[in-house]
């Protein structure tokens, strides 16, 4: 079964002139990895708030299409069975943290879904593992870092379990050092659980590598959905469209215009490094993927 | 030590052993008792014993020095009110001093309010000094309040918090580029004051936006009831054992406030009238 369906999304804000999103067509199978890229301004958030069912539901305007969460117009339901099917990180770590504590805050969802209190138990203990928060349950939002409130957002919406992750540019308020562990703790999630995740990042750099399939939102449409091996293989366009591949495939990209690599165009650092090696040493066959 | 929205508390303390609910009834006993207490010596008695219970909490008594310009300043303008406006009832004692005339029963009238205030303003003090606002909302929902009532108010600490965390942001962002506001005169200063409230509550509404998305998308309903009707689970709760030492706690303190409400309504002590301080005092000033 896919874990999303969208068929013909159109959505308009209610006061605005045009539409946020137009004919969005869209499958992106269960237990996928998605990076979503493209500029500021031309649709990434308002597409990953359709499928959670943030718009139409927390919003006035125009809907057109259908979106669906495993089966199950996200139209037709409510916030708890939403919650249930999909959660939701947001970019601002502080606004999203509702709670007086760390446990409270990875409670909350748990709370709200009717769970029995040995369950919350185990899944907090399981959250707090594979995230690497359980020294932070008794703290306070005001004696932790945006980096760790941002693995607290993550670590309260994996708490619940969802069939579907959704993550609006979970690093852009980080440091460095946020970021990257955003990024392994994200490389966690994917290794040990089965959930469908979809990033909606800037850092292609970083998110790629993870990615099962990448999506390119320009001007409010769905410009490639591809996968990594395949989404860079026009860069220019990339480009043109305000999203930076990483260095190292622009590189490699470089390489093949000249005709010296012959081969498929990676995002994974390691690869790329190895391609280039093959193609110093002059037996380079079939590019930077297996 | 921990941080609060208003300061901090001690990381432990064995007060921690006993229920939000037990505390909050101290709130209430030391909040409330001075209201039937008009005699100073059982006030300053009261303060003391408040500190007393500080100190075994574990509570750094240092950092309670942030409130002595408060008492002080409140005692300068109540004896200042009381020295200038003195209430002039047939048979006062009088006596004067460096030219100015005192009113006796007046001034020690001042004198007992201001201990009552301050037993009151301490027994405040000792509650947000060791509860942070996680066992107040356990404390109310332990009252069956309505979960939207506690979640409100949840919130509405939340928000204070982000609020004065906005604030300090602005303000370092200022100083940054070069605002020195101890430079600035008076009026200036208010005036920098009520610009920050353009930007707070600028970020404070769309800040309401995301707060209320972050909650929808966690499945929260405002009445705390489930699809099919059940109650959302109280998990937090479950984390403090209501024992029974806390029942014998709550009902103590109750009684104790009733006790001492009945001993002065009904019986009059407690009041002024009886105070051996007041004796004292007006033997000294030649009013005896």
């Amino acid at each position: 079964m896919d874990a999303v369906a969208i068929r013909g999304l159109a959505w308009k804000y209610a006061g605005r002139s045009s539409f946020a999103i137009e004919e969005v067509d869209l499958t992106i199978p269960a237990g996928a990895f998605v990076g979503v890229v493209g500029p500021n301004e031309h649709g990434k958030t308002t597409l990953v708030s359709c499928i959670k069912g943030i718009i139409p539901h927390g919003f006035h305007g125009v809907w057109r299409g259908t979106v669906e969460l495993f089966g199950e117009d996200v139209r037709a339901l409510g916030s708890q069975r939403l919650a249930e099917l999909s959660g939701f990180v947001f970019a601002d770590p502080e606004a999203q943290f509702t709670s007086m504590t760390v446990e409270e805050e990875l409670a909350f969802g748990l709370e709200n879904l009717g769970l029995p209190v040995a369950e919350i138990e185990r899944r907090l203990v399981w959250v707090s593992d594979l995230t690497g928060i359980g020294a932070l349950w008794d703290k306070s939002p005001y004696e932790i870092s945006g980096g760790q409130k941002q693995r607290v957002a993550i670590a309260s919406a994996l708490a619940m379990k969802p069939r579907l992750l959704i993550l609006d540019e979970p690093t852009s308020m980080l440091d460095p050092l946020g970021k990257d562990a955003v990024f392994d703790l994200l490389a966690s999630v994917k290794r040990e659980t089965d959930m469908t995740v979809i990033v909606v990042e800037h850092n292609v750099e970083q998110v790629a590598p993870l990615a099962d399939l990448m999506l390119l939102v320009h001007r409010g449409r769905v410009a490639r959905a591809a996968p990594p091996e395949l989404f860079f293989e026009d860069c220019d366009l990339l480009i043109e469209s305000g999203v930076q591949p990483p260095q190292a495939t622009l590189f490699l990209d470089r390489l093949k215009r000249q005709g010296r690599f012959p081969g498929k165009l990676s995002p994974r650092f390691e690869e790329d490094v190895a391609a280039v090696r093959d193609v110093l040493a002059g037996r380079a066959r079939g590019g930077g993927t297996p | 030590m921990r941080r609060t929205l208003l300061g901090v508390v001690p990381l432990t303390s064995p007060l921690y052993a006993l229920h939000p609910l037990t505390r909050l009834a101290t709130l209430g006993l030391l909040g409330m008792v001075s209201l039937f207490i008009d005699a100073p010596e059982v006030n300053i008695a009261l303060v003391f014993l408040v500190f007393v219970y500080l100190r075994w909490a574990r509570v750094d008594l240092s950092g309670l020095r942030i409130y002595l310009p408060l008492t002080v300043t409140v005692a300068v303008f109540m004896f200042a009110v009381a020295i200038a406006f003195p209430e002039r009832t047939p048979g006062s004692h009088t006596f004067r001093f460096a030219g100015i005339t005192f009113y006796a029963e007046s001034l020690f009238w001042t004198f007992a309010s201001y201990w009552r205030l301050m037993a009151m303003l301490l027994g405040t003090i000792q509650y947000f000094s060791t509860n942070r606002e996680r066992e107040t909302l356990v404390a109310i929902r332990a009252l069956r309040v309505p979960f939207a009532v506690t979640y409100f108010l949840s919130l509405a600490l939340r928000s204070a918090g982000m609020f004065l965390e906005d604030m300090r942001i602005i303000r370092e962002a200022e100083r940054a580029r070069g605002l020195d506001e101890t430079s600035l005169a008076l009026r200036d200063r208010a005036r920098l004051y009520a610009m920050y409230m353009i930007p707070l509550f600028t970020i404070a509404i769309r800040r309401t936006d995301e707060i209320s998305n972050a909650l929808y998308a966690r499945g929260y309903t405002i009445t705390g009831r489930l699809a099919d009707g059940g109650r959302r689970t109280d998990f937090i709760h479950t984390r403090y054992p209501f024992r029974t030492r806390d029942t014998i706690l709550c009902v103590a303190q109750g009684a104790l406030l009733v006790a001492v409400a009945v001993a002065r309504v009904g019986f009059g002590a407690f009041t002024v009238a009886h105070s051996p301080l007041r004796r004292l005092f007006l033997a000294a000033v030649g009013g005896a």
